[in-house]
């Protein structure tokens, strides 16, 4: 009896190739969709590098230098970022100036780039002059997307800055053992080109003896050479120590910024600042991704789920006797159309409502793009459920083939893994599905701050699927009516 | 439930050699008939033969391939043939089971464009014809069958069609519900809709229907009234067969004998031919020990049209 029982079961199965995809080829490929992602299969047989922007041509030698060792770092892709137009560099005064952040804006809104290089109009030609002059400041400027990045981007430029004095160092001992053999043989210290040294910025009078300008030994090793400055990164700042976390981004700038500055010794040579402008004006913009994604992946499934009302009644004559009433075909499908767009604004809403209330995603603030997306993700999944909906023939089919689809553009759209984790070949296949150009619109309103002008593309994608679909539907939907 | 529409000899629908291929098959070969006011037709076929896509060429669901296909306007004002209104019975439950009764009545009321206020009204009719007064807030799923089945029913009739179709509408409930489905299908009829029916089950065609048509392949092979249809295929209506404890001796005229002539049968026109017959046979002696009668019906009629081969 068992065994009957049992060839039961596989003779449905057998019977049912629905059944069997559902059971043993999805598995395989929702592995293969995470695979992906998480390995170079898709992402051009290579290790996806760090993409870090430049927001000016670099105008001094520190800089052109630093620049050639970000550039040779193999980890690193790094390029300018697009130029300015002339409008803006003209109202562009100084880097720190509103068009500059613009184009910042511009390009972390692009998804381009995991971190962008800001460097001050006056950075210093060499690293000797910071120490007279003003700090060596460089802005790393993160959408807090990834703070692995900018923890990796932090230690590596403390490293040239370390190897750049380092040598500053060594020239200076060296100058110091010349000074020391000038001296005893009573003529002036030879200078070394392009090495300046803090004597080299003394006033005229230096002509005296130049040994009473230059430190002692001593003091450049106290100062300089055994300080914590020359540590790449400190003990409790490492890219994996915890204190970069993932989830927050401000803990990043705050704690790289207070590592640097604890140091009082760092100011007189170099510094690193993180900047998150999104971080600034709100408290909790990642969690408006978070409910997006997650709402977008229950709409798709909710919205299927109504649309497979259709293939009910049409199973059970329903739809015969309304086809027969005085509702048409067209009134039908636009009433059922409806219903699932109002249900899944509702559906969007009430996460952002909720989110709004526990996790304060500053929604109000926000509400003219987040009506945008809504209406726009709302009414693309509409269609895309009438449109599975009318394809298919029976419910059965209908919840496997949209369990498959659903899950499958869940997983490369963003809904399950940031999208920032992914490849770019990734982000690519990625804009195949309804949730990518959701999320990246809802991260537009949400993280970007942007206005809702700028979601000219993902309006645009999304109520063009909506219109495709739905028109593929009417087209197929006249299957309704010869049964 | 009043209705303008009162039984006359004008038709209400016409098909007119409406042909259909569906699917690749010939599902319709030429189909004429017509249906009038006031009037029950039962439309029996075996399984194939055509008649859903029959009813659902009438109903507008499918656009037939030639012939064509005509609703008349009884009414004496100048209402367009497109007006004459329709309702369909399919053959599952065509309602929503997670709505109530009222709910179910309402929103295909509200389909079929019949007013608020004339829907209230209606509906309240309605559930009294139906016998469903008592269960109008019980979810429809949680009803017996029989009452699912007069709710499905209750469902189209809210417009008052003047052509209502039903695809068996009795199938699995017990005979106090079917019982009650054709009260109120008498009802309709006696308010001048005309009623097609399409079923499986014989005595119902034969005790209810005005109008019988018998379909197969796509085609009407026979139509009209039982007794037409009988004389039409088997002749005579009734069938006696006599049993004899010997071989009888005797050739009867119109009898046909078995071998080894203990049996006899004899197609009779009318049951008053019977008697005779057995006064014929007592005064030759050869009585026959078993009498057996049968009315021919439908069943004969049907078989000895279709054939007895399986369909589908």
């Amino acid at each position: 009896m068992i065994l009957t029982v049992l060839r039961i079961l596989y003779l449905r199965l057998r019977n049912n190739p629905l059944e069997l995809v559902l059971v043993f080829v999805m598995p395989v490929i929702f592995f293969s969709i995470f695979a992906a992602i998480f390995s170079n299969g898709i992402s051009s047989g290579s290790d996806k590098k760090l993409r870090v922007g430049w927001v000016t041509t670099p105008s001094t030698r520190l800089a052109t230098e630093l620049r050639e060792f970000l550039d040779s770092n193999s980890s690193l892709e790094c390029s300018s970022l697009p130029a300015l137009d002339p409008a803006e560099s003209t109202a562009a005064a100084g880097l720190d100036g509103e068009a500059v952040s613009a184009q910042i804006s511009r390009a972390q809104q692009s998804g381009k780039y995991d971190l962008i290089v800001k460097l001050p109009a006056k950075f210093p030609e060499t690293l000797s002059n910071t120490v007279a002059n003003s700090a060596c400041t460089v802005s790393l400027v993160s959408d807090g997307q990834n703070p692995m990045a900018v923890a990796m981007v932090t230690s590596i430029i403390n490293g040239f800055f370390t190897q750049k004095q380092a040598a500053f160092v060594g020239q200076q001992m060296m100058q110091l053992q010349e000074g020391r053999r000038d001296i005893s043989r009573g003529t002036p210290r030879a200078r070394v080109p392009g090495m300046e040294s803090q004597s080299d910025r003394q006033p005229p009078a230096s002509d005296g003896p130049v040994v009473a300008a230059m430190p002692e030994p001593s003091a450049v090793f106290t100062e300089i050479g055994e300080g914590p400055d020359f540590l790449p990164i400190q003990d409790d700042f490492t890219p994996f120590s915890g204190n970069v976390s993932l989830a927050d981004p401000e803990t990043v700038e705050s704690h790289a910024t207070a590592t640097l500055r604890t140091n009082s010794q760092t100011e007189g040579a170099f510094r690193v600042i993180v900047e998150t402008p999104q971080a600034d004006t709100q408290e909790n913009p990642r969690i408006a991704m978070y409910a997006a994604g997650i709402a977008v992946l229950f709409l798709l499934f909710s919205a299927t789920g109504h649309a497979a009302s259709l293939l009910d009644e049409a199973e059970s004559g329903t739809l015969d006797r309304i086809l027969v009433s005085q509702a048409g075909l067209f009134q039908i499908l636009c009433g059922k159309w409806l219903g699932i767009f109002i249900m899944g604004c509702l559906q969007i809403t009430i996460m952002f409502l909720w989110a709004e209330a526990v996790f304060h995603i500053h929604l109000g603030k926000h509400f003219a793009g987040f009506c945008i997306m809504t209406t726009s993700t709302a009414a693309a999944t509409a269609s895309f459920a009438m449109c599975l909906a009318t394809i298919c023939k029976s419910r059965s089919q209908l919840n496997a083939v949209s369990v498959v689809l659903i899950l499958s553009m869940s997983a490369v759209g963003g809904s399950m893994i940031p999208r920032f984790v992914m490849s770019d070949r990734m982000k690519e296949i990625g804009k195949w599905s309804f949730n990518a150009w959701a999320l990246d619109g809802y991260q537009k309103v949400f993280w970007f701050q942007s206005q809702p002008s700028s979601l000219r593309k993902e309006v645009t994608v999304l109520l063009g699927s909506a219109l495709v679909l739905g028109l593929v539907t009417f087209l197929l939907s006249g299957r309704w009516k010869r049964g | 439930m009043t209705e303008e529409n009162t039984a006359t000899g004008t038709p209400i629908l016409t098909l007119d050699n409406v042909r259909k291929t569906y699917r690749k098959r010939d599902a319709l070969q030429g189909i004429s008939l017509q249906l009038f006011p006031g009037e029950l037709l039962g439309l029996f076929g075996p399984n194939g033969a055509g008649k859903t896509t029959m009813i659902r060429c009438i109903s507008g669901l499918l656009k037939p391939d030639s012939g064509t296909i005509t609703r008349h306007s009884l009414s004496t004002s100048s209402v367009a043939e497109s007006n004459v209104r329709l309702g369909l019975v399919p053959q599952n439950l065509a309602i929503y089971p997670d709505l109530t009764v009222l709910q179910n009545l309402e929103v295909f009321g509200r389909l079929e464009g019949v007013t608020r206020r004339v829907l209230k009204e209606r509906i309240k009719e309605v559930l009294e014809w139906a016998a469903l007064s008592d269960r109008i807030h019980s979810l429809a799923r949680t009803l017996s069958g029989g009452m699912q089945r007069r709710l499905n029913i209750a469902c189209s009739v809210l417009h008052r069609p003047q052509i209502l179709l039903l695809d068996e509408p009795t199938v699995g409930v017990d005979p106090q519900s079917r019982e009650r489905i054709y009260s109120m299908l008498e009802e309709l009829t006696s308010q001048g809709s005309a009623l097609l029916l399409t079923t499986h089950q014989l005595d119902e065609v034969e005790t209810r229907c005005d109008r019988i048509v018998v379909m197969d392949h796509g085609l009407i092979v026979a139509q009209g009234t039982l007794a037409e249809l009988v004389q039409l295929t088997v002749g005579c209506p009734h069938r006696v067969t006599l049993r004899f404890d010997l071989p009888c001796k005797w050739r009867l005229p119109r009898f046909a004998f078995d071998q080894p002539r203990t049996s006899a049968t004899c197609m009779m026109q009318s049951m008053q031919e019977l008697p005779v017959v057995l006064a014929v046979l007592q005064k030759i002696d050869q009585q026959p020990s078993h009498i057996d009668v049968r009315s021919l019906g439908l069943q004969d009629v049907f078989l000895e049209l279709t054939g007895r081969s399986l369909r589908e």
